[in-house]
Formats: structure tokens, C-alpha cells, sequence
């Protein structure tokens, strides 16, 4: 076995432990023994019950589903783009799904278990395909990034302007939403997103030479017979299917896009199947344990998950930067 | 030697402007062809043509027909041509960091399917193609870290994988010092198969070409070999000065030297004004190049 498959099973192990461990994190405390009771069937005692298989095991396979597949969207759109910078929600997809949730806020509030998530994810692609029709039509894939952060700050400035003249409780509940939670979570959404997640990871497995063969430039693609114009925009069809069903869910969620590929490079290696692999594994405990500091680090409330992570993510970020500074 | 591309009359126009006008030749198997000329004349833009990159021959602006091996190129889907035409852009860096391996690895896209993954088969070629350009023990080398000669020679040996019966290369010497430009257009010239280059040094295209395109404005000037291409007179009408033809005295090649008239030793003023045409062997006038490399082999 080499190293590459030594990693990748190592950090599989540590999903699961981390999965698992992570149950027991929480207001209501659950010894270890008691989670092991219960997940064989043998609970004690019905609250423990109730906690660890209607909230704790949801919200954590929600955090799982939603690290992997937050990861590995950056990690196709790093790639097929060739920008370690790239990141879904500087797609303005996050903006988009904001300005959905709003307009369900102030249009829909009876329906809203239905109505958010729908009206955020179809927000998203809105959003993706405006910046997609952009880019196609000044032509210059290097400036898809700009165009997606022009067409965020366009959808940012509606739905401010919506919730400025809208109703005071409408604004309070997509401001707690856009900072991301998986404090509602239910197990259907883990179903939805895992579907996304395994039909995205199928069709990148698929494809992982044509995009690996973007990393030396369109014009080496091209000459080894990939189209490169439909793999790019098929990728982030891709990517952005995956995060609107994520930001659906969960709301907004930054930076993870952007840190854990770069993490799993340096550790795995830069080509498609190792760094989608790496990223989703990398992606899962990241995203797991960040839940449990935000359920478990204050007495009586919870933390966003967004701020956690854009927090975590800037950190990292000013980390990146002080290391790859010029030593003289 | 058989055939192996048919080019009639093909044309390429954007926006009024002739790329390529009208352009006629044949590449038979196992030649290779240096394609020279100055900056816009339109050498790419063939070379684009002819591995029929994004599927630009269906584009309208253009006319005529490429034909492989008698079928119209557009024809062949793209997995096709990779198959056949294998391409060494001028600059291939990557920002990522590919080791040398990930890069071979590409080669082999043309002859996978789905999901395939690597065998003992592609592990065993690859090492093949790395030892032909002397580069086996850089396997697991960081790609961006070679020198540039190595970065070409890798994308030679990332060709060989690739198996193509013709190989495309675009300026391979540029931006490659002295020695490495000898030691990737020598690896070239013997692998073998067919070749057809951009080279922006006369001298060395005619060193290591049997024939030579000079293409100028979009059209195709002269086609032949290296001695009847860099004709004097020609060459001094497309680039505007006066021009030398000589045998070089070491490697026996036809070798031109362009100069200002105001650069010209004395006693050659005294000859008449224009454009020299005699041949010369002379030392002296003869395009130096470099003796250690005109002797021997070239090797790391």
C-alpha cells in the first residue's frame, strides 16, 4: 500500500471516530458507554434515546455530508478553474441563496420549512448562472471569479434593500440564517444532500483525467481531446448544484471551500481523484467537530456555524500568507 | 514514404484580416518539418489548424480542408486526434504543484475510458518515455521546479506516452538556453516519428529539419529543403535586411546570418550594395554554434 492510500485510510478511520465521538458533545451530556448502549439498541434511558437518534446523529451526518461536499466543491472548482483562490460562495452563490431565503422571508413566512430552502437553493442557481452568462459572454474564464464576486455584491445590495423596507422579524430571521446553523437539521436533509454528494463525486470520478488535464492550461487539454468549454461549465453546474443544496440546508458556511483543499494538497497531492478524495475525508472532521464547538462551547446558546468557520477560515488564511512570505 | 496529411487551400480569416491564406502541402510519415517566419505570420495558427484544437476548422471564418490520412479532420472526434497529434505548447507552467508523474500521467488520457485508472502497463510506458528523453530518475520531481529544457523534454516524453503517430511542438527552444536548445531539438529530430515544429532560429530549424515552411502574412512563401528555403533574397524581402547564405564548416548545414549594412566588415563594403547571394564557405562569416554541441551527443 503506499503513502497516498495509507493517508486516505487513516483519515477515513477518523471520519468514523469522528463521527461517532462527536455524539456525546452537547447540552444534554451523554457518557460514552450510554452512546455505545444506545447505538446497539440497549438504551437506558428514552431522553438519551430521543437526543442521540432524532438530533445529535442527524446533525452530525448533516455536518458530515456538508463538510464533504463543501470541500470537495472547492477542490473542482480550484482545479477546473486552476485558482487555488476559488471558492463556491465567491460565486455568489451564497449571495444569491441569501436573496431567495429573503424574498421567502417576506413573501412566504407561513411555509417556510418548504418554502426556505427551496427559495434559497433556486437563489443560488440564479445566481450561478448569471455569473456563468457573464463570463461567457466577456469570454475570459480567469474572469469568472471577478464576475461571481460583482454579482454577489448586486445580490447582497437587493436583498438589503428588500429587508430594509421589509419587516423587522423577516430581517432578524435571514440575518440567523445567513450565518449558517445545523441546529434544525433533519435526517431528509442528509438523504438530500448525500444523493447530490455521491452523484457529483460519480461524474468527478468519471472525468477526474479531463480535469487533471486543465492543470497544465486549456491549450494542453484541448490537445489531448477534452472539450474544455463544456467540462468547465459542467463542473460548475456541478459545484454550484452541490452548494445550493448545501446552503439550502444549512445556510451560509464559508471558508471551507477555500481551506481544506489547500490543506489536502499539501498532504495528498494536487491531482482530481487524490484531492476530491482528501478533501471530502479532510472536509467531513472539519466540518463535524466545528458543529460540536458550535452546540457545545457556550452554556446556553449556540454559536453559527458561519461565523465559526469564517473565523477558523481567516485565521488560516493570514496563516497561509505569513508562511509563503519571502524569507530574506 | 506515405502520406500521412493533405492540406488544400486552407484559409483562415478574423475580421478581414488573412491568418492563414491559401495554404497547400503535404506531411508525409517520419518527416520532420521546421515552420519558420516572422512574428504573425500565421505559424500557430497552422499548427492550431492542424490538431484541429476546440474544433476550430468549424469555424466559418475558415476554408479549405485538413486531411488525416484521406478524412477530412473534422471528422475524427477530438479523443481521435489526440490519438494521432500529440502537442508541446511554449509555456506550460502550472500553479498547482504536479510532480513529473502526474504530468505523464495526462499522456494516457487519449487511450482511457471512464473512471480507468493507472495499471502496471501505463506505469511501465511512462518509465519508458522518461528514460528515452533521459529523465527516469525525475519520476516524482515537482514539474515546475525542472529547468525549462527538462519541462520540455518531460512534455516530449508526456507526448511519446500519448502515442501519437505526429508530434506538434510550438517553439519548443524558446526560452531554453544554448545547450538545451540543441539537446530538445536532437531528441526530437530522432525519435522517429513525424514532426512539425515552429522554430524561431533559422539556423537551428536547419539544422535539425529535412524541410522547411516559410510562412509570411498568412501565406505559405516556400516549401523545401532548408537549403532552397532560406534563400538570401527571400528571406532579406520578408525581414527587411540584407542576408547571407553559408554551409556552416563544422556541422555541414545551411546556415543564414542577417546584418545592418552599417555592421559590415571593410572589405566586404566594397561589393556591390544589396543583397549577397553567393554561397560562402568561410569560417569567419559562418554562424558560430556552439562546438561542444555540433560534436557530440547532447546528454545532462
Amino acid at each position: 500500500m503506499n503513502k497516498t492510500s495509507i493517508t486516505l485510510f487513516t483519515l477515513a478511520a477518523l471520519v468514523i471516530v469522528s463521527a461517532i465521538a462527536s455524539i456525546t458533545f452537547g447540552p444534554a451530556e451523554i457518557t460514552s458507554s450510554e452512546l455505545m448502549a444506545c447505538l446497539v439498541g440497549n438504551c437506558q434511558s428514552q431522553i438519551s434515546n430521543v437526543v442521540i437518534w432524532q438530533i445529535r446523529i442527524p446533525r452530525v451526518l448533516v455536518a458530515l455530508v456538508a463538510g464533504m461536499g463543501l470541500a470537495i466543491a472547492g477542490a473542482i472548482l480550484q482545479n477546473t478553474t486552476r485558482n487555488p483562490l476559488a471558492d463556491p460562495y465567491l460565486f455568489g452563490i451564497v449571495s444569491g441563496a441569501g436573496l431567495g431565503a429573503t424574498i421567502a422571508n417576506i413573501t412566504l413566512a407561513n411555509h417556510l420549512t418548504v418554502a426556505l430552502p427551496l427559495a434559497a437553493f433556486l437563489g443560488a442557481l440564479f445566481s450561478v448562472i448569471i455569473v456563468v452568462f457573464v463570463a461567457k459572454v466577456i469570454q475570459r474564464m480567469e474572469q469568472l471569479l471577478l464576475a461571481g464576486v460583482a454579482v454577489s455584491f448586486m445580490l447582497a445590495s437587493i436583498t438589503q434593500f428588500i429587508l430594509y423596507f421589509g419587516e423587522p422579524f423577516a430581517t432578524n430571521r435571514v440575518m440567523f440564517w445567513l450565518m449558517g446553523s445545523l441546529a434544525r437539521v433533519e435526517m431528509s436533509n442528509f438523504y438530500v444532500i448525500g444523493a447530490v454528494l455521491v452523484i457529483a463525486m460519480l461524474i468527478v470520478a468519471a472525468l477526474h483525467r479531463q480535469i487533471d488535464a486543465l492543470l497544465l492550461g486549456d491549450e494542453s487539454a484541448a490537445s489531448l481531446g477534452v472539450n474544455v468549454d463544456k467540462l468547465r461549465l459542467l463542473m460548475l453546474g456541478l459545484c454550484a448544484a452541490l452548494t445550493a443544496t448545501i446552503v439550502a440546508y444549512c445556510g451560509g458556511i464559508g471558508f471551507v471551500g477555500l481551506m481544506i483543499p489547500h490543506i489536502v494538497r499539501q498532504i495528498i497531492g494536487v491531482t482530481t481523484l487524490k484531492l476530491i478524495l482528501g478533501s471530502a475525508l479532510i472536509g467531513a472532521i472539519f466540518l463535524i467537530w466545528v458543529d460540536v464547538i458550535a452546540r457545545s462551547s457556550l452554556p446556553h446558546a449556540e454559536i453559527p456555524i458561519g461565523i465559526i468557520t469564517s473565523a477558523l477560515g481567516s485565521l488560516f488564511f493570514l496563516f497561509i500568507m505569513y508562511r509563503s512570505r519571502p524569507i530574506n | 514514404m506515405s502520406t500521412l496529411i493533405n492540406i488544400t487551400s486552407l484559409s483562415w480569416k478574423i475580421q478581414q484580416k488573412n491568418i492563414l491564406h491559401n495554404i497547400s502541402f503535404n506531411v508525409r510519415k517520419g518527416e520532420v518539418i521546421g515552420i519558420i517566419g516572422p512574428n504573425g505570420a500565421g505559424k500557430t495558427s497552422l499548427l492550431r489548424c492542424l490538431t484541429n484544437q476546440a474544433n476550430i476548422l468549424a469555424n466559418s471564418n475558415i476554408s479549405g480542408s485538413v486531411q488525416l490520412k484521406n478524412r477530412d479532420l473534422k471528422q475524427y472526434s477530438a479523443k481521435e486526434i489526440a490519438q494521432h497529434f500529440a502537442l508541446v505548447m511554449q509555456k506550460n507552467d502550472s500553479i498547482f504543484a504536479l510532480s513529473v508523474q502526474d504530468v505523464m500521467n495526462m499522456g494516457l488520457l487519449p487511450h482511457k475510458s471512464f473512471f480507468a485508472l493507472d495499471n502496471d502497463h501505463d506505469k511501465a510506458q511512462i518509465a519508458l518515455a522518461l528514460d528515452k528523453v533521459g529523465l527516469r530518475h525525475e519520476l516524482h520531481s515537482h514539474f515546475n521546479q525542472l529547468s525549462g529544457g527538462e519541462q520540455q523534454r518531460v512534455l516530449i516524453a508526456r507526448a511519446l506516452v500519448q502515442a501519437s503517430q505526429i508530434l506538434i511542438l510550438d517553439e519548443p527552444t524558446n526560452h531554453l538556453d544554448v545547450y538545451y536548445q540543441h539537446q530538445v531539438l536532437q531528441l526530437v529530430s530522432k525519435l522517429h516519428i513525424t514532426v512539425i515544429m515552429t522554430v524561431h532560429d533559422f539556423n537551428l530549424a536547419s539544422l535539425y529539419c529535412q524541410r522547411l515552411l516559410l510562412l509570411n502574412k498568412g501565406e505559405l512563401i516556400s516549401d523545401g529543403t532548408p537549403e532552397e528555403v532560406l534563400a538570401p533574397k527571400q528571406l532579406s524581402k520578408i525581414f527587411g535586411l540584407p542576408c547571407q547564405q553559408n554551409i556552416d564548416a563544422i556541422t555541414g548545414a545551411t546556415q543564414v546570418s542577417f546584418y545592418l549594412e552599417e555592421n559590415r566588415l571593410e572589405e566586404n563594403r566594397l561589393e556591390e550594395n544589396g543583397l549577397v547571394e553567393n554561397k560562402i564557405i568561410d569560417d569567419k562569416l559562418a554562424a558560430p554554434i556552439d562546438t561542444q554541441c555540433a560534436s557530440g551527443s547532447l546528454s545532462e
